[in-house]
């Protein structure tokens, strides 16, 4: 009696997870198109799968080993089942596999289910409950109706009730594991997320890649929509990634914005994504709200807007303007969506169609685009800090080895004094470098996470075509900012440059015997990643590096490296100042405060003036690494001739 | 009593030598009666001894004041006792020409953006001594002002009546018509501020067809021009400078000239000769609306109780402000930490106040918030610690528990309020 | 963009007159900043209909300029070509007369050229209409008669009552000017307008210069003692040398921080 039904059920749920498919297939369809590679890409996914995706999963080692099980087994399983049931060979062969696989899936459901017995508050609840279950029963039914295949038992074993139970304990495992992978069931996450890897907005990010440029708008066309207002205005395969959410809350517990009690959660802003894909409510959402809104107040369509202009619609506009663009949702995400993009493609249109940049938004872009700088000060006085420097413009040189980027820290007296000890330690290195002085302007990364990507672009091209009157070899910024939006950001707009933050290029000279130190008699220090610098452009060591030359030892808080917690600084936040609990820079102090340490060393002006602004008893110290590093160099004499000879000795020696 | 310096030189002589038997009366006498340590000398100098002046200090050393102060109870003579008025009075019978000045009055009381333009007056009149002009001050409503004769009018034409009480321009521009009609002003001067003075000398001078020059910031003679002035004006919002032939309006700007302090004027009333017009007004006053001191934007508060971290109970903050009629402000932490909204955030990171009275509580003064207070008047400081910035800027620091004060001050101002209130059912 | 729904006759008219304005520090060309407050009380206002109207040069600056306007949520500026250096008020007087609406707003004075603040007064003279300054808010605008509110020194209102048609201006103390998207500005269109412009004679006899930086006033002292000269001279400026209640009890403190608030009549 097995032999007919299962079939059947084997079929019958494949044939509707097909139509399922197709559905699920319509809703993305609905996004503006996005040209990929579509045989490329699918041949990349098991790749991408197998490497990139298990590179982020197996950062939570159990987890990693429970997935490879259930879902090793589940697919290798289910491919068997068909074969096996659905077409009735008879291999004694398979069938032992087959139960092979289902064990294996069995124990990683075990694991799966003593996860959900306590889930940890990042977890979806709901639906996610069952899954376990469904597994358990998919495992457990696949292998008894495969156990008589395998001439374990006798064909004929027990009465007809006993099939008939085993064929319902299948029926829900594979309406769970076939029919919901379609049709919006937990086991979605499979099947879009699959697609997701094979048609991903940001292909270089596998293999080891790096991708983390927001893309461009295309300004030329009247008719290209500004941003995101409808969620049919994402692209086909970003409303696909959206889908391929695991509600893992991975994110959640990354977020600073979270944690802080704005009304940001990324977990929850992706589901309502989807549930504007499909239209609804988010009132079946089961996992933990933006702080301060309870589910259920907000609904959308994929034609109707994400923000309203007045009243609720899909989000509120706050959600979106508390996000620090820090990334390290999408550093932690194990589906590899891409949150940042999103929320900025939704302010763009906020910005550039509402006009509704909040607080000090509106004040900060007029600011930008009159005086080029957002802080509103006369651009021509961009070089008073320096006025006894003496700094070698380029407008003068017209050539140098390297390019100084100063940044809009100019106008700052904090960063002034960074930018000090970085002069003093280029020409305590000889290096031959210049700035652009008063030709230089913002580099349009605060307009640009703010949305306004007309002011961003201007900024952009204005500053690219400066930057070809001269000759130079590379551009050195102490802003992490710059650092990103030169290097990453320009190229999309015809500036491609070879760019480096001043803890690498301070890094290299350090390697290259050009600077020497007094031995550090400082006190403890930690070192905080900025976010642009670390999860935006992988540079972890350079910093750390430095402090070693230092003969400083780095105490490491418990977030740092790619899971650094941002300083607030970032996106535009400290501008758009959405309130929250507490405040992010607080917060960011309180893990310096854990570690002990009395000094933090920095390598942004925003973390700097952040972590700066923090009022606290007994506040850790807070230093650029170029002022430690200038504050340990041995003065020489001569610094230029002195300077030069052991330079030159050291190239004869090398 | 003669000014003449009688001089007896016997006398002198007795002075000067100190072993004369009756060098000492001598010496009395000389000095005016009272005090011997002060005589006039042969030269009609007058000569002091330092040992004859001076009291005995609290250490017990002997300490001569020189401003006089110490002594002012001594000194009675004739000669010093009050500073004479040396301002040359001067009148004018028959000016060869009159320059109107409209002053804005606030309050009823001249300004000294009113006396500057009436400095720029004197200027234009006195530029030929020969041919003298007069400067007519043209008032309107209730005034309380008594110094027109010091502030440089020759003639005062103080235009009352019930009809220019509250805002009315177009009564007001229609006495101003019958000025011109019958005293016909070579020039008229107003101030350009915005107590009203830019508005009525716009008015006026659309109504009379002339093109005036605003912003006016200083004159110098200039033959070739038609009245024999030109002036330097702002324009373009301020970031250009338009020098121009004088026209005969003018609006100009505070310390466009130096006020008249050297002379006193007659400032003698005159009439119009005919009654003031009745105006058919099409502007219509609803009088002044309460205003809720909370709601003022923070950057015009002229009273500002701002608090800052040292603030503990906010309900009795807020009390506080209210009782006192006080607007909002926050420093940076109180607003960080979500104590207050961030639009009332003062200092160079939010807003930049020009309040009257800013008393700041519990506040350290972190150097963007005194920026952010530089163009406030008067500084009250409540803080626990004495030795912050804030203590340092303040004109009045009070040390001690915020709270404490503040309800102290609460209850003072609340006892204020009744006896005031209790006065005004008594009358 | 509800402001510019077809006409309907029981809508009142309200005009802005924009300029183009220029930012102090770079000069550069921007929405004038009062204007753009102009601009943004006609949008707070309820049931009406607000156009916008410029006059001056059309050229890419001033293009772009106005756009800023657009981008407060308008469809289309009306443009009235006038050559650079001309004076505007008898084509804008016209202009007006033609359009007939029951409220002009403009900002007090333009951020370029003589900035006078003439213009408003010289409309109202000829058109005969009423002009009321520095508005804060228009309370409502019903049977012919507009309840404003206009600002005072210090954060005080007064209401007024004017008889429309009327020309109001708006000076900083208004309501700041929302954000300008690009979006809108980017769509919305300059529908230009020829009309007759009169040469300003008298401007080109002026000197122009950028503005210099107007000497401090000196104190001058008349004293007329040594004591008193040397005083004035070496006094410091004054502050820093604030009074200092240090072991005051909390009574003490609040009759002194009382008495000032007397002295200086901030308590009504």
């Amino acid at each position: 009696m097995l032999d007919t039904l299962l079939p059947i059920l084997l079929f019958s749920a494949l044939a509707l997870a097909a139509i399922g498919a197709v559905k699920r297939v319509r809703l993305w369809r609905q996004g503006r198109p996005s040209p990929v590679p579509l045989l490329k890409g699918l041949a990349a996914m098991p790749r991408r799968y197998l490497v990139d995706l298990h590179h982020v999963v197996a950062r939570d080692k159990a987890m990693s080993n429970t997935h490879v099980a259930t879902a090793g087994g589940f697919v290798l399983a289910a491919a068997l089942a068909i074969i096996v049931h659905g077409f009735g060979l008879e291999s004694a062969i398979l069938a032992w596999v087959l139960l092979a696989a289902t064990v294996c899936m069995f124990v990683g459901s075990l694991f799966v289910a003593r996860r959900r017995r306590n889930p940890p508050a990042r977890l979806s609840k709901g639906p996610w409950m069952r899954l376990p279950k469904s597994l358990i029963a998919f495992s457990l039914g696949v292998f008894l109706v495969t156990l008589p295949t395998a001439g374990v038992l006798p064909e004929d074993l027990g009465s007809w009730i006993l099939a008939l139970v085993l064929a319902g304990v299948v029926a829900w495992g594979l309406g769970e594991l076939f029919f919901g992978m379609t049709w919006g069931g937990p086991m979605k996450h499979a099947f879009a997320g699959a697609l997701h890897l094979a048609f991903h907005r940001r292909p270089e990010r596998f293999n080891e890649g790096r991708s983390t440029g927001l893309k461009a708008l295309n300004l030329d066309n009247p008719d290209a929509p500004l941003g995101v207002e409808t969620p049919k205005d994402f692209t086909w395969n970003q409303l696909l990634g959206f889908d391929a959410c695991v509600q893992c809350g991975r994110c959640e517990a990354a977020c600073p914005a979270f944690a802080a009690g704005q009304r940001l959660n990324p977990k929850k802003l992706i589901q309502d994504m989807v549930v504007g894909m499909a239209g609804g409510s988010d009132a079946k959402y089961a996992g933990s709200p933006y702080p301060g809104i309870p589910v259920g107040e907000h609904a959308g369509e994929p034609h109707g807007p994400i923000v309203a202009r007045q009243g609720t619609a899909l989000v509120d506009a706050e959600t979106l303007w508390s996000c620090t663009t820090c990334r390290a949702c999408v550093e932690e995400c194990p589906m590899m969506i891409e949150h940042v993009d999103a929320i900025v493609d939704m302010r763009r249109f906020l910005t550039l169609e509402h006009g509704n940049t909040p607080n000090k938004g509106a004040e900060v872009l007029d600011n930008l685009i009159a005086t080029d700088n957002p802080g509103g000060f006369d651009p021509g006085s961009r070089m008073h800090w320096a006025a006894d420097l003496n700094l070698p413009l380029m407008a003068d040189k017209r050539e140098a080895e390297v390019l100084l980027w100063l940044g809009d820290g100019v106008f700052d007296m904090r960063n002034q004094r960074t930018l000090r000890a970085l002069v003093k330690v280029l020409r305590a290195a000889d290096v031959d470098f210049a700035v652009l002085g008063n030709e230089e302007r913002d580099s349009g990364d605060v307009a640009r996470r703010l949305g306004d990507e007309a002011t961003f672009q201007s900024l952009a091209k204005r500053n690219i075509a400066t930057l070809a009157q001269y000759r130079f070899e590379r551009i050195v910024t102490c802003d992490p900012h710059s650092f990103h939006i030169l290097k990453n950001e320009y190229g999309e707009l015809g500036g491609n440059y070879e760019v480096f933050h001043h803890s690498t290029y301070l890094n290299r000279l350090i390697e290259a015997g050009r600077l020497s130190f007094k031995a550090w008699k400082g006190t403890s220090v930690t070192y905080h990643d900025p976010c642009y610098l670390g999860r935006y452009n992988g540079e972890y060591e350079a910093p750390r590096e430095v402090l070693k030359a230092l003969g400083i030892e780095v105490k490491e808080m418990a977030r740092s490296g790619y899971r650094s917690r941002c300083c607030g600084g970032g996106g535009g936040a400290p501008i758009t100042d959405i309130p929250g609990k507490q405040r992010i820079p607080d917060m960011r102090m309180n893990d310096v405060r854990e570690t002990g340490a009395e000094l933090v060393a920095v390598g942004c002006p925003q973390c700097t003036a952040m972590l700066e602004g923090v009022v606290a008893e007994d506040r850790a110290e807070i230093k650029d690494i170029a002022e430690l590093v200038a504050d340990a160099l041995v003065e020489d004499a001569a610094p230029g001739g002195a300077g030069k000879t052991r330079r030159n000795a050291e190239e004869v020696a090398l | 009593m003669s000014e003449l310096v009688r001089r007896d030189p016997r006398k002198e002589w007795i002075a000067r030598n100190r072993l004369h038997p009756q060098h000492l009366e001598v010496l009395a006498e000389l000095g005016g009666g009272a005090s011997p340590s002060e005589w006039l000398g042969p030269n009609g100098l007058m000569r002091r001894d330092p040992h004859a002046v001076g009291f005995i200090g609290p250490n017990g050393i002997k300490r001569i004041d020189r401003s006089g102060a110490q002594q002012a109870a001594a000194q009675s003579s004739s000669r010093q006792a009050q500073p004479e008025d040396t301002r040359r009075r001067v009148e004018i019978e028959a000016p060869a020409f009159l320059v109107a000045v409209v002053p804005d009055m606030p309050s009823g009381r001249l300004s000294s953006h009113d006396r500057d333009l009436l400095g720029l007056a004197r200027q234009l009149a006195d530029a030929e001594p020969e041919r003298p002009g007069a400067v007519l001050a043209v008032i309107f409503g209730e005034h309380k002002e008594t110094h027109f004769d010091e502030a440089g009018a020759d003639r005062l034409l103080h235009l009352a009546g019930e009809g220019f009480a509250g805002y009315m321009p177009e009564a007001r521009i229609a006495a101003l018509q019958s000025v011109e009609r019958e005293l016909t002003p070579r020039h008229w001067l107003l101030p350009d501020s915005t107590l009203g003075g830019a508005e009525l000398g716009r008015r006026l001078a659309v109504r009379l067809g002339e093109r005036p020059a605003t912003q006016v910031w200083q004159i110098e003679a200039d033959a070739a021009s038609e009245h024999g002035w030109r002036c330097m004006a702002r324009g373009a919002a301020g970031s250009s400078d338009i020098s121009r032939t004088l026209p005969r309006v003018a609006l100009a700007l505070a310390e466009c000239a130096e006020p008249v302090s050297e002379t006193r004027h007659a400032a003698q009333p005159v009439t119009l000769a005919q009654g003031l017009p009745e105006v058919l007004g099409r502007i219509e006053d609803l009088g002044a609306v309460a205003v809720d001191p909370a709601g003022v934007a923070l950057a015009e508060a002229e009273f500002i109780l701002s608090a800052g971290n040292g603030v503990k109970d906010w309900d009795a903050y807020h009390h506080a402000a209210q009782v006192l009629g006080a607007t909002e402000g926050a420093s940076r932490v109180a607003v960080d930490d979500g104590f207050m909204a961030r639009d009332r955030q003062v200092g160079a990171t939010g807003t930049w106040v020009t309040a009257r009275v800013y008393v700041a509580v519990g506040i350290s003064g972190a150097i963007q918030h005194l920026q952010g207070i530089q163009g406030c008047d008067k500084v009250v400081a409540i803080n626990l610690d004495g030795g912050c910035d804030m203590i340092k800027r303040a004109d009045l620091a009070v040390i001690g528990d915020a709270g404490a004060i503040l309800a102290a001050l609460v209850a003072q101002v609340e006892r204020y309020r009744e006896q005031q209130r209790e006065n005004r059912d008594a009358a | 963009m509800p402001h510019n729904a077809p006409q309907s006759a029981t809508r009142p008219n309200v005009a802005v007159l924009v300029s183009v304005g220029h930012h102090p520090l770079t000069a550069r060309a921007r929405r004038a900043d009062q204007d753009a407050r102009a601009v943004e009380m006609a949008l707070s206002l309820n049931d009406i209909q607000a156009s916008l109207i410029h006059a001056g040069c059309h050229d890419a600056d001033s293009d772009a300029a106005l756009c800023g306007y657009l981008g407060m949520g308008f469809e289309a500026i009306e443009l009235i070509e006038q050559s650079s250096g001309a004076d505007v008020a008898p084509a804008l007087a016209e202009a007006l007369r033609d359009a007939a609406p029951q409220l002009v707003l403009s900002g007090a004075r333009a951020e370029t050229g003589e900035g006078s603040g003439l213009l408003p007064y010289l409309l109202a003279e000829s058109l005969g209409w009423p002009i009321v300054t520095g508005l804060a808010a228009v309370e409502s605008i019903e049977h012919g008669v507009a309840t404003v509110l206009q600002a005072l020194p210090r954060g005080q209102r007064r209401r007024l009552r004017v008889r429309l048609p009327a020309i109001a201006t708006v000076e900083s103390s208004a309501p700041a000017a929302r954000q300008s998207a690009f979006g809108p500005a980017r769509r919305g269109e300059l529908t230009c307008q020829e009309r007759p412009g009169i040469d300003d004679e008298a401007l080109a006899e002026w000197r122009v210069q950028p503005a210099r930086k107007r000497p401090k006033r000196l104190k001058i002292v008349k004293a007329t003692s040594a004591r008193d000269r040397f005083k004035a001279a070496a006094a410091k400026a004054e502050g820093g040398g604030g009074q200092v209640l240090n072991d005051a009890t909390p009574e003490q403190g609040a009759e002194a921080i009382f008495k000032l608030l007397r002295e200086e009549g901030v308590l009504r």
